[in-house]
């Protein structure tokens, strides 16, 4: 809606490739507070997209709306083909295509770290025990959790809880990722270990949509940036050009907070 | 006259007769809570229902039964059905008749509309984020009321069904005004024989002592038994809640958090990347010892 | 019986009267219960094990004893301990009214301690701390710190405890009080109108305790106020 906003971001593949996420127009209100305003955003297959901007700027309501946590009042969204019309079989069809991370990890505290990572797969995707058991092992293994598969949520640390997190969204085999500032409630000696794993899965090629005020991880491993306030997309770039030169007033402000 | 005012023979001789009253108590304790539970599930299914047909009768029941003294109740149940003729010769007399029916009848509809809040209370108390993880999973909502919201609610539930327990086990103790003869109505009895006034009652107490904190003990083993493996959360907690308060300065609010708790977790800034611990193992996690 | 008959309409007029003194026992009680219970909840914070011990057994058997057993303890046995305590030379009555009074007092005393204690372990520790760093006084401290949080903390179990003591209150009147309850059953048993009076018995309990939970939800909205400027 803004002439900040770019509309033709530069590619960072020669070859289109197919679109994994496309949002246009999306608007979300809290009551009369608009959340999100005329928000384009298109993510294609195998991209790794990071979202940063101040508190309150609608990144997490943004990342929530792809997989409707959060139902958007006006705009479009398409995630892998799927329209979300807000039908309960669209809704339920995009979380299958989405595994999302969340900033409190969301582990449920009463099944230990293998049943966590089991329930989804037995229940949605209808696996046997063995079957499921097999899969949440090989994703806990991925992340480095392997080993302390009976113990519960509460007996980890906090860094290994997220990574449980992560696999158990792995074990959906989602060609999406959502992460929602997966390491802002971590102590700071947990937040790498959690990273590792992010950019082992974006090596792997995994698409991947990450609101994150981590800007060494979003260096290393985002294709695009995206710089959110007052729920509007006011900056989108190439992750160099995002952190060398940026074009807006906002950015360059708050770049100048986070990076000191 | 001695220094303690307890005459210890007649507390001795007295406890053939409490024993007796104090099965009554425990009998109708049981019975309340054997017929409580299902009916509290029920109600609060219709008390949480989208419904107005079923939830306002719910609500107005749980005003009526929780609002009124227990006291009243029983004499509303006992006086109150005995002045209805035709409950007087139908068939249904064999319960409004008895004493001890229309005890049980008057307790557990107390029981019940406490209850209606305490289950409530602890389904609510999921924390959000839960329920929205197990969504994300694209888990439907009945798979993720019956393995998520149910089984935590169980447990969050616990301590406020075992304080319901325990008052209500000790509000028992009015039974004896419509003629039911329990440990208060045994103790009461002794007094009026032998104008003591403190053995008997003080004998009376002694047992409910002992039967409030054999109920108290149960619960715990209850709980050790449904904790078994978390005890250790106390100790992870504290961070939680301060991250949540981050989640809640964003529109839509995380877990419910405590509000002290909000007020100061909101100070907390994103972390920078510089702070990153320098030449952590991200292969071998640090272990946390139990 | 008719409706708002003489008869009808002197009954309900000793309900009224009767009302009045459950409202009285219950301000009474209450208040009672509250002040004693604050300062035992702040005496007990002490390490000392003496206090402890009493606190302990105190607590423990207020817990898990039914306030009716008490109630009538205090009252068939009031004079005999007053007697103990002063001496037996005087004679002394104790009215229901007195025992209701007292018994309410000691048995909600524990319950309120035990939520001031609650609502100051839940207080975080950094408050103390801090009022330590910045040199203010512990008499200051929780002057101009402490009780005001306490009292935002406390304040839910509080509405509950209010609630719980304004329903033992009936309790009484089986000591011989002729309050709200002991009324509407004479009248109930005069007129052969059970329901009558005894569901308008029950909806003066309803109706008060209504009203005081929207005064306490103003009251919670009041205390709160600091904190809903943060969550914006």
């Amino acid at each position: 809606m803004s002439a900040l906003q770019t509309e033709t971001g530069p590619q960072p593949v020669a070859a289109p490739r197919p679109i994994a996420v496309e949002m246009t127009g999306v608007e979300k209100y809290y009551g009369k507070f608009k959340a999100l305003s005329g928000i384009d955003l298109t993510v294609r297959k195998g991209e790794k997209i990071v979202i940063c901007g101040p508190s309150g700027s609608g990144k997490s309501t943004l990342i929530r709306t792809i997989n409707r946590l959060e139902p958007h009042d006006g705009g479009t969204i398409v995630v892998n083909g799927i329209t979300l019309d807000g039908s309960p079989t669209s809704v339920q069809d995009v979380r299958l295509e989405c595994g999302m991370v969340f900033q409190q990890f969301n582990l449920f505290p009463h099944l230990t770290i293998l049943e966590n990572c089991m329930l989804a797969p037995r229940l949605t995707r209808k696996l046997s025990k063995t079957q499921a058991e097999a899969l949440a092992l090989k994703y806990l293994e991925r992340v480095h959790i392997g080993a302390q598969t009976h113990k519960y949520p509460s007996q980890l640390s906090g860094g290994q809880q997220q990574r449980v997190a992560i696999a158990r969204a792995l074990c959906m085999e989602p060609p999406i990722m959502l992460f929602d500032e997966p390491t802002s409630a971590l102590d700071p000696e947990m937040i790498k270990e959690v990273l590792q794993v992010m950019e082992d899965l974006a090596e792997d090629g995994m698409t991947m949509i990450c609101v994150t005020h981590e800007m060494g991880f979003a260096r290393r491993v985002a294709n695009r940036c995206v710089f959110m306030d007052q729920g509007e997309i006011v900056e989108e770039a190439r992750a160099e050009e995002f952190f060398e030169a940026p074009k807006s007033d906002r950015l360059k402000a708050f770049l100048a907070q986070i990076l000191h | 006259m001695s220094a303690l005012p307890i005459d210890f023979a007649l507390a001795w001789d007295s406890l053939p007769q409490m024993a007796e009253g104090l099965v009554t108590t425990l009998l109708i304790t049981v019975l309340v809570l054997v017929l409580g539970l299902p009916l509290s599930v029920l109600v609060t299914l219709a008390r949480m229902s989208r419904s107005r047909i079923l939830s306002w009768p719910a609500a107005a029941f749980v005003v009526f039964f929780r609002g009124a003294p227990l006291l009243i109740l029983l004499y509303l149940v006992y006086y109150g059905f005995g002045q209805i003729e035709a409950l007087r010769d139908g068939p249904l007399w064999v319960i409004f008749g008895s004493a001890f029916a229309c005890a049980v009848i008057g307790l557990t509809l107390n029981h019940v509309a406490y209850m209606v809040e305490v289950v409530r209370g602890s389904l609510n108390a999921v924390p959000a984020g839960l329920v929205e993880a197990s969504a994300a999973l694209g888990l439907t909502p009945r798979e993720t009321f019956t393995y998520i919201r149910l089984p935590l609610a169980m447990r969050y539930g616990l301590a406020a069904y075992q304080n319901e327990v325990v008052m209500f086990t000790k509000g028992t103790a009015v039974v004896s005004v419509i003629t039911v003869i329990d440990l208060t109505a045994v103790a009461n009895e002794l007094f009026e024989e032998t104008y003591d006034p403190f053995t008997p009652m003080l004998t009376a107490a002694a047992f409910y002592w002992c039967l409030v904190n054999a109920i108290r003990l149960g619960f715990g083993a209850l709980e050790n038994h449904l904790n078994r493996h978390q005890r250790r959360e106390q100790a992870v907690k504290p961070t939680t809640p301060a991250g949540a308060a981050a989640a809640a300065a964003e529109p839509p609010a995380g877990a419910p958090v405590a509000p002290l708790r909000r007020m100061i977790g909101s100070d907390r800034r994103p972390v920078p990347v510089k702070a990153a611990a320098p030449a952590l193992s991200t292969a071998t996690p640090k272990e946390h010892a139990l | 019986m008719e409706l708002f008959s003489d008869q009808f309409n002197g009954y309900l007029w000793q309900m009224v009267q009767g009302a009045y003194i459950t409202l009285q026992l219950f301000a009474a009680g209450f208040t009672l219960a509250l002040v004693l219970g604050t300062l035992i909840g702040i005496v007990t914070l002490s390490r000392n094990w003496l206090i402890q011990a009493v606190w302990k057994t105190y607590a423990s058997i207020i817990m898990g004893v039914p306030s009716l057993l008490i109630i009538f303890l205090l009252y068939y046995g009031g004079s005999a301990m007053l007697s103990g305590l002063f001496g037996t030379d005087r004679s002394f009555d104790v009215t229901p009214f007195g025992a209701g009074v007292t018994a309410l007092t000691i048995v909600y005393a524990a319950y309120v301690a035990e939520l001031v204690h609650g609502a100051v372990m839940n207080l975080p520790k950094g408050q103390f701390e801090a009022c330590s760093a910045l040199a203010i006084g512990p008499v200051a401290a929780w002057r101009h710190v402490i009780l005001p949080q306490l009292t935002r903390l406390a304040l839910p179990g509080l509405v509950n405890i209010w609630m719980i003591v304004l329903k033992d209150t009936p309790l009484v009147s089986l000591a011989g009080l002729n309050d709200l309850v002991a009324n509407a059953k004479i009248a109930a048993g005069a007129t052969k109108e059970p329901f009558i009076f005894f569901i308008a018995a029950s909806l003066f309990f309803i109706v008060f305790s209504a009203l005081t939970l929207r005064l306490s939800a103003r009251l919670e909205a009041r205390f709160g106020r600091g904190l809903a400027e943060v969550k914006a």
